[in-house]
């Protein structure tokens, strides 16, 4: 599907570039060859194919080397985005979001998504603009970016928010049932923490730390500390 | 109408996931709080958010691969807790939200099913387009690529308030028939959020992740209980 999002996006560009609607299909065809990429990091490859529909258009190239161009840069720019945005820059601002709205409410997660979301567009905008001008140099203009390294540090700060939560979360069942709740949470993080860490699936380990957690809720009611 | 407004958060929602946007407002962080709001709950969809977000902060779409549903997942979990919170007159308690989770959790398993059916499906779109094409039609050949979102929109708001509904059939029954299950639920949800923040430290993947986690969770707990806990 990312071909016709690809075809979506370029044809602005396209109907500027061919007054012909022949050589304007032609030019369309091209791009609705297989494609795929990161949805963000593609904003790149969408630029660099602008850049040389024009180079095509003014005779200076052959009508293959927009299609080249995609194909060798469209799996590099996927693990750089998938690495990068997905693994890092959006699941640290989830973890962010999620602390924000437990200890403040609303108001610290609207500004952590604002604040995703101007990030995003802005690297999404700088990344279209490299693809744009520098054409096959978008690769140095990415690289002076750092964005492995970046990623890097976003995913232990990650590591770090999600602690706080887990944290955060245990005070809050401290809060609600007693100081057994907020021991649980914990017990259930470290628990899950190593069934996940040694490849237990996400969602029935969820469904264990539920029904465990009911049934140590059943005695705990049962005994004084307890609620 | 209840339903048909969880049904158009559900369809907008699968639309913004992967195909307009993507500016994380389809994350159960915000689409919870979103659904609750729009339900008129905005604290129950506050409460059940966070820990959703933790719990699926690895669903992510890499390479083939095709993570679950969250977007669904979250959307059936709060309608279900929040109107299953209005029937009781009680709001989003942890125990109505541990049995939302219980009874309508797996949509987002079952949403990853749908989504690899729609890819498959949405492929005639691509061949579709070339045919246009072929016949002297751009603009209707480019257009194909905007039918690609109604599928994956159908589909969640379809799902979403058919498994809402389940939620919203059995809680009040549970909870009215055994009112003192509430508390023991409590402890459930309590042990679901931890395991849900130990899977949001996982999707980091860092090396230094455990140690980074179990700080952080040690020093909030030490400041939190400095500064009298958290209610």
């Amino acid at each position: 599907m990312q071909n016709l999002g690809f075809a979506y996006a370029i044809d602005p560009a396209l109907r500027r570039l061919y007054a012909d609607p022949g050589q304007r299909s032609e030019a369309l065809r091209r791009h609705l060859a297989t494609f795929n990429c990161h949805p963000y990091t593609a904003a790149a490859i969408v630029g660099g194919a602008i850049h040389h529909e024009e180079l095509v258009a003014a005779g200076e190239e052959p009508p293959g080397a927009p299609f080249e161009y995609k194909q060798v840069l469209q799996g590099p720019l996927a693990a750089v985005g998938d690495g990068f945005f997905w693994a890092g820059l959006r699941p640290f601002f989830g973890a962010l979001a999620a602390v924000g709205a437990l200890l403040l409410g609303w108001p610290a997660l609207v500004a952590a998504l604002l604040l995703y979301n101007a990030l995003s567009l802005w690297l999404r905008w700088t990344l279209f603009r490299a693809g744009y001008r520098a054409g096959d140099d978008v690769v140095l203009r990415l690289a002076s970016l750092s964005l492995p390294a970046w990623a890097a540090r976003l995913r232990d700060g990650g590591a770090v928010l999600a602690g706080v939560g887990a944290g955060i979360l245990a005070l809050f069942a401290t809060g609600r049932l007693g100081i057994a709740a907020g021991v649980l949470t914990i017990a259930a993080a470290a628990a899950g923490g190593a069934a996940l860490w040694l490849r237990a699936r996400l969602l029935p380990a969820a469904y264990v730390a539920l029904a465990l957690g009911t049934a140590v809720g059943i005695l705990a009611v049962r005994f004084p500390g307890g609620r | 109408m209840d339903y048909l407004v969880v049904a158009v958060v559900a369809g907008l929602a699968a639309v913004e996931r992967k195909g307009f946007l993507q500016a994380m407002l389809a994350r159960p962080v915000a689409l919870a709080p979103i659904t609750g709001l729009v339900l008129g709950d905005l604290p129950g969809g506050l409460l059940i958010g966070p820990p959703l977000e933790l719990l699926w902060l690895g669903a992510v779409n890499m390479g083939a691969s095709l993570p679950p549903n969250e977007a669904l997942g979250t959307v059936a979990i709060t309608a279900g807790a929040v109107l299953a919170g209005q029937a009781l007159g009680t709001g989003v308690t942890p125990a109505i939200a541990a049995l939302a989770i219980a009874l309508v959790g797996v949509m987002a398993t079952v949403g990853r099913s749908t989504d690899r059916a729609i890819e498959e499906w949405n492929v005639r779109l691509a061949a579709r387009a070339e045919a246009l094409l072929s016949r002297g039609m751009p603009r209707a050949a480019v257009r194909t690529n905007l039918y690609g979102l109604l599928l994956p929109f159908a589909v969640s708001a379809l799902l979403a308030p058919a498994a809402a509904a389940i939620a919203v059939w059995v809680i009040p029954g549970v909870l009215h028939g055994i009112p003192a299950a509430a508390a023991p639920l409590g402890y459930g949800w309590a042990a679901l959020t931890g395991v849900a923040a130990a899977a949001g430290a996982r999707a980091f993947r860092s090396q230094r992740g455990i140690g980074l986690f179990a700080g952080a969770a040690a020093l909030t707990l030490a400041v939190g209980r400095l500064a009298g806990g958290i209610r």
